[in-house]
């Protein structure tokens, strides 16, 4: 079992990354023996947050294993206030070949949960939602399905503060469309909610349109409408619209496809507003190309 | 009478920043260009000469040159190596060994077979004979040997041209093939400098198959270890034993050949722990005892994803051109052009 590097997590006892490397799956490590693993390392008592990484041959087998092993071992886990599932870099796993699982049974398995993120969404299943103290749910993918979307739209969630979700593209697994967000953004009930993130879409344009129109507007002091193909068309529908909700103090833009001219006037905004990392479109046999930032 | 020269190509950075070290130092370097060199296979008239060679500039973009222009330079050096038994000659790199290092299936048997850790190599004899390998094969093999993402390198390729990494999903058979190589429609076969992703059977066999008739090691791809998002290898500058410079190179992608626009980062950025550190400092020491006729070389290393476990990626006997350094300390030309003015002392 590997532990992470990263220096901040040296320090902070009360977090860490636990992985599988490609010799140890070769080994015949894999999710069936991550989580037994977990728990009997020195660390797991102090831990508030688990995060966990390539559980070995991640485009291989699914993250079932893991699941099932935390839900069956809920008392063990109550101290877990964070869990991140999936947490891998592009050179262990494609983000669109993680093969992900369903999380049905985890919502009463741990209850005292307050962040979810997961990477992947391949075979990913969210269930039916419920869940008294959730705060964060964050989905990070190349193609978020309709089913997923719209287990988060009945999802039931009174303290959701921050919706975070990486809609993609077609070809890797996002088959809805506009109405599939607007349904989701009209539908969903979060009275909390104060951050929202539609982002990494090939149609940011006009998520932005529905995204504005929505009822969170007037609730939410981040909008996060990142890593996608927004274009000065997205952007001009901003400045007309989101001086008129003073409550939003930040506004994520970055990686997208905004001119210098509308970055600028986006940035002049009188709030927090991230327009860095915008990028140019490509045009090749007179066709133009934006991309989603994640997709692979 | 003694004499520096630096064989190389006009008005390049290797040739103006060690130009400018050699002027910190008072020392005289004569330059001679490589057109001089192929025009009358001399070098200036002194007792003893003091030699570096740069590599030759090569302006092709193709890849169906890419062997000629190394074999080409095979045989420039194999020249210079033979003038230099008539004469009183020392090089900085001496051409045998250049030559050893513009083999990455030799040297890196080398450095396997003196126990050090390389990125390994699929071992079959389809991926160890010459240019018999198809895409096909390649596949059955990840198969076989469950290897299900590997790098591909042409043998005797420098930079990232030609470099391609694939992964391959057996359960669903989807596939990704990283490379900046292109098959054109008119069907020339470039290297564009831009990293591409195929992922479709049609686009990635006939790609690969012809990315293979080059002659190409495979390797085992590994997670690099990463940094704020990136992942990373490193560059090292070994001279004289001494470890002179190391670079960080992180990439998004999994080539992080700093000409694909990654990003550089000065390894005190990267915290690596004390011992780490020292690995990778012995690990070039060792890798340079194995060459004795090198006297300074760039070494790719790699630190595995968690372990963090140095592999000897690639030697390069002229990877000195680090911009993070000439821009700023000049250290690694200094250092070079320090060994030339104690070669004039004659010590």
């Amino acid at each position: 079992m590997q532990f992470s590097m990263v220096e901040e997590e040296n320090i902070d006892l009360t977090k860490k990354t636990f992985f599988y490397d490609y010799g140890e799956y070769e080994q015949g490590k894999g999710p069936a023996t991550m989580i037994e693993e977990i728990m009997e390392s020195e660390h797991f008592p102090h831990l508030k947050e688990l995060v966990i990484g390539n559980w070995g041959g991640a485009y291989e087998e699914s993250c079932q294993a893991v699941i099932d092993a935390i839900v069956a071992n809920a008392e063990k886990f109550s101290h877990i206030e964070k869990l991140f599932i999936g947490n891998m870099g592009f050179e262990e796993c494609e983000v669109s070949w993680i093969i992900q699982g369903d999380y049905s049974k985890l919502w009463e398995a741990m209850p005292q949960l307050k962040e979810l993120t997961i990477k992947g969404s391949m075979d990913l299943e969210l269930g039916d939602i419920c869940h008294e103290e959730l705060e964060a749910l964050t989905i990070i993918c190349g193609g978020l399905s309709k089913d997923v979307i719209q287990s988060i739209q009945k999802a039931k969630l009174p303290k959701l503060k921050k919706l975070l979700l990486f809609i993609g593209i077609e070809d890797y697994g996002f088959d809805g469309d506009e109405d599939t967000i607007k349904e989701l953004l009209e539908q969903a009930d979060f009275p909390a909610l104060t951050y929202l993130g539609i982002t990494n879409s090939e149609i940011q344009d006009e998520l932005t349109a529905i995204v504005l129109d929505s009822k969170f507007m007037g609730q939410i002091s981040t909008l996060d409408l990142s890593n996608g193909t927004l274009t000065d068309k997205g952007g001009a529908l901003l400045l007309e619209k989101v001086p008129a909700w003073p409550n939003i103090g930040k506004l994520d833009l970055h990686y997208n496809y905004l001119s210098d001219d509308m970055a600028e006037k986006l940035g002049a905004l009188p709030m927090e507003v991230d327009v860095s990392e915008q990028e140019e479109a490509e045009e090749y046999k007179g066709e133009i190309y934006r991309n989603a930032m994640l997709t692979e | 009478m003694r004499q520096v020269v630096l064989l190389g190509s006009p008005g390049t950075k290797r040739t103006i920043y060690l130009e400018k070290a050699a002027e910190q130092k008072g020392l005289p370097i004569v330059f001679t260009d490589w057109n001089s060199w192929n025009d009358c296979r001399r070098l200036p008239v002194a007792e003893e000469l003091f030699v570096k060679i740069d590599p030759p500039l090569w302006s092709s973009c193709s890849l169906e040159e890419l062997n000629g222009l190394a074999d080409g330079y095979i045989r420039q050096l194999e020249e210079l190596g033979s003038y230099a038994q008539k004469r009183k000659m020392t090089f900085l790199n001496i051409p045998s060994a250049m030559i050893e290092l513009l083999d990455k299936r030799a040297c890196k048997a080398r450095l396997q077979q003196a126990g050090l850790p390389v990125t390994e190599i699929m071992q079959t004899y389809v991926c160890l004979n010459t240019g018999k390998l198809t895409a096909e094969l390649l596949f059955e093999e990840m198969h076989r040997q469950r290897m299900h993402q590997v790098f591909i390198k042409p043998v005797k390729g420098s930079g990232a041209a030609g470099v391609s990494a694939l992964r391959w999903q057996p359960q669903t058979g989807r596939m990704a093939l990283y490379s900046c190589a292109l098959l054109q429609a008119d069907g020339t076969f470039v290297n564009t400098k831009c990293l591409r992703r195929f992922s479709k059977t049609e686009e990635v066999f006939p790609l690969l198959d012809r990315i293979l008739e080059m002659d190409c090691i495979v390797e085992q791809w590994y997670a690099k270890a990463e940094y704020q998002g990136y992942s990373y290898d490193l560059r090292a500058v070994v001279q004289d034993g001494r470890l002179d410079f190391l670079l960080g190179r992180l990439s998004k992608g999994p080539i992080t050949n700093l000409h694909l626009n990654n990003r550089p980062l000065e390894t005190a950025a990267l915290k690596l722990p004390a011992h780490t550190l020292d690995d990778i400092a012995k690990l070039c020491q060792k890798s340079m005892e194995i060459y004795p006729g090198l006297r300074s070389a760039g070494i790719d290393i790699l630190l595995e994803k968690g372990s963090m476990k140095p592999r000897i990626i690639e030697m390069n006997a002229q990877g000195d051109l680090i911009y993070q350094d000439i821009y700023n300390k000049n250290s690694i030309y200094g250092h070079q052009a320090e060994m030339m003015r104690q070669w004039l002392c004659g010590k």
